[in-house]
């Protein structure tokens, strides 16, 4: 019993510097990405990751907190990608352009299709 | 000219005044004392809040039984704010027959299938989390005025994602009233049958239960779901409202 608790701990130390790893990941990807996609992108997923790491890292370091933990996972994953794919097509219909190298843009045509508002300006700061 | 030397004259006045007032306040001095100290007030509220009324969050027991009162007021406030703001977005019918349309300029495009069945799933979550706040109020962080808060961005996600999506304002309006009167009852309970408002009932379970601290959790229920119908009025007041045509 006491090495099964001994080697959850370890693992859970494991998962929480992944977690603090990835949530550093997303920090950087904020500061340092040009546009505003770029910058959801790494935002959302790093922080996905990093926050649900590290809440089952403290899940498995503390077992009695296991389910509500892993509630607080579930939700996490549900709202998190949710609320960043809203405020990306949001921001694509307002007209905030990406920045693309190439000339390939899909999403435009269905956008335009449900109302986007025809805005020739770069509204993105850099 | 006159108006600046008139501003003056007040300024002085009440800085006069202030200073006369605050002049010998102590500031800076530990007034509240320390936990050791026996005849502290802190030491008293960590010591009854276990103790007699068998609460296990000290925040909690002084915030619904030893300061219950401002707590009753503070829900007034609530109330007025939501009050002042209805009364000040009120349209009346006939102004807006004349506008046409009866869909709210809140929502213009439609939002993507995702974030509708998203926010499907997310809703009844978020009233469930709600509820466990304000439940658990006496037993671990948070109470009322959160778990209402809570509910009401579970209502506000629901508002930004369907077009259509109306809560029952009389339904609303009658659960807020009747939730604030049940918590000025359970006031002049504890002054009818132990003769001091909001006293609560010795009866209080044992600590840590999910039953205990006698009234402090009926009471929270209360103000969880005044805070929570109170908010979301204010979010359909706010997202109903159209800007008015030049």
């Amino acid at each position: 019993m006491e090495t099964v608790l001994l080697i959850l701990h370890y693992a859970g130390l494991f998962l929480i510097l992944l977690g603090s790893v990835f949530l550093f990941l997303g920090a950087l990807g904020i500061y340092r990405m040009p546009d505003l996609y770029n910058r959801l992108q790494a935002g959302t997923k790093a922080s996905t990751l990093g926050a649900m790491s590290t809440i089952l890292g403290v899940g498995l370091i503390q077992p009695s907190w296991f389910i509500k933990l892993f509630i607080i996972v579930i939700f996490i994953a549900l709202a998190n990608p949710l609320s960043s794919h809203a405020l990306a097509r949001a921001s694509y219909k307002a007209g905030v352009k990406p920045i693309i190298t190439s000339d390939t843009d899909e999403y435009a045509a269905v956008a335009d299709e449900a109302g986007r508002p025809k805005t020739e300006k770069n509204t993105q700061t850099l | 000219m006159l108006k600046k030397i008139f501003v003056l004259f007040l300024l002085t006045v009440t800085g006069v005044a202030l200073w006369q007032s605050f002049r010998h306040a102590p500031f800076g001095e530990n007034r509240v004392g320390d936990v050791e100290n026996p005849e502290t007030v802190s030491a008293f509220y960590l010591k009854h809040s276990p103790e007699t009324l068998h609460t296990a969050n000290s925040v909690t027991a002084i915030v619904v039984n030893f300061r219950g009162f401002d707590t009753l007021g503070e829900v007034t406030v609530l109330f007025l704010a939501a009050t002042g703001l209805a009364s000040i977005l009120y349209r009346r019918k006939e102004d807006e027959e004349e506008e046409g349309g009866h869909l709210p300029v809140r929502v213009k495009l439609k939002s993507s299938t995702l974030v509708r069945t998203g926010a499907k799933i997310l809703f009844p979550l978020i009233l469930l989390l709600g509820i466990y706040v304000f439940v658990h109020g006496h037993l671990t962080p948070g109470g009322g005025f959160q778990g209402g808060a809570i509910i009401a961005t579970g209502f506000l996600l629901m508002f930004i994602t369907y077009k259509r999506f109306n809560v029952n304002h009389k339904i609303m309006v009658w659960l807020e009233s009747l939730s604030g009167l049940a918590f000025v009852l359970i006031g002049l309970y504890g002054l009818v049958a132990y003769g001091s408002f909001l006293q609560n009932i010795p009866w209080t379970g044992r600590l840590n239960d999910l039953i205990s601290g006698g009234l402090i959790p009926l009471i929270y229920i209360f103000i969880g779901i005044k805070v929570a119908t109170e908010l979301t009025n204010v979010l359909d007041t706010l997202m109903n409202t159209k800007p008015r045509k030049k």
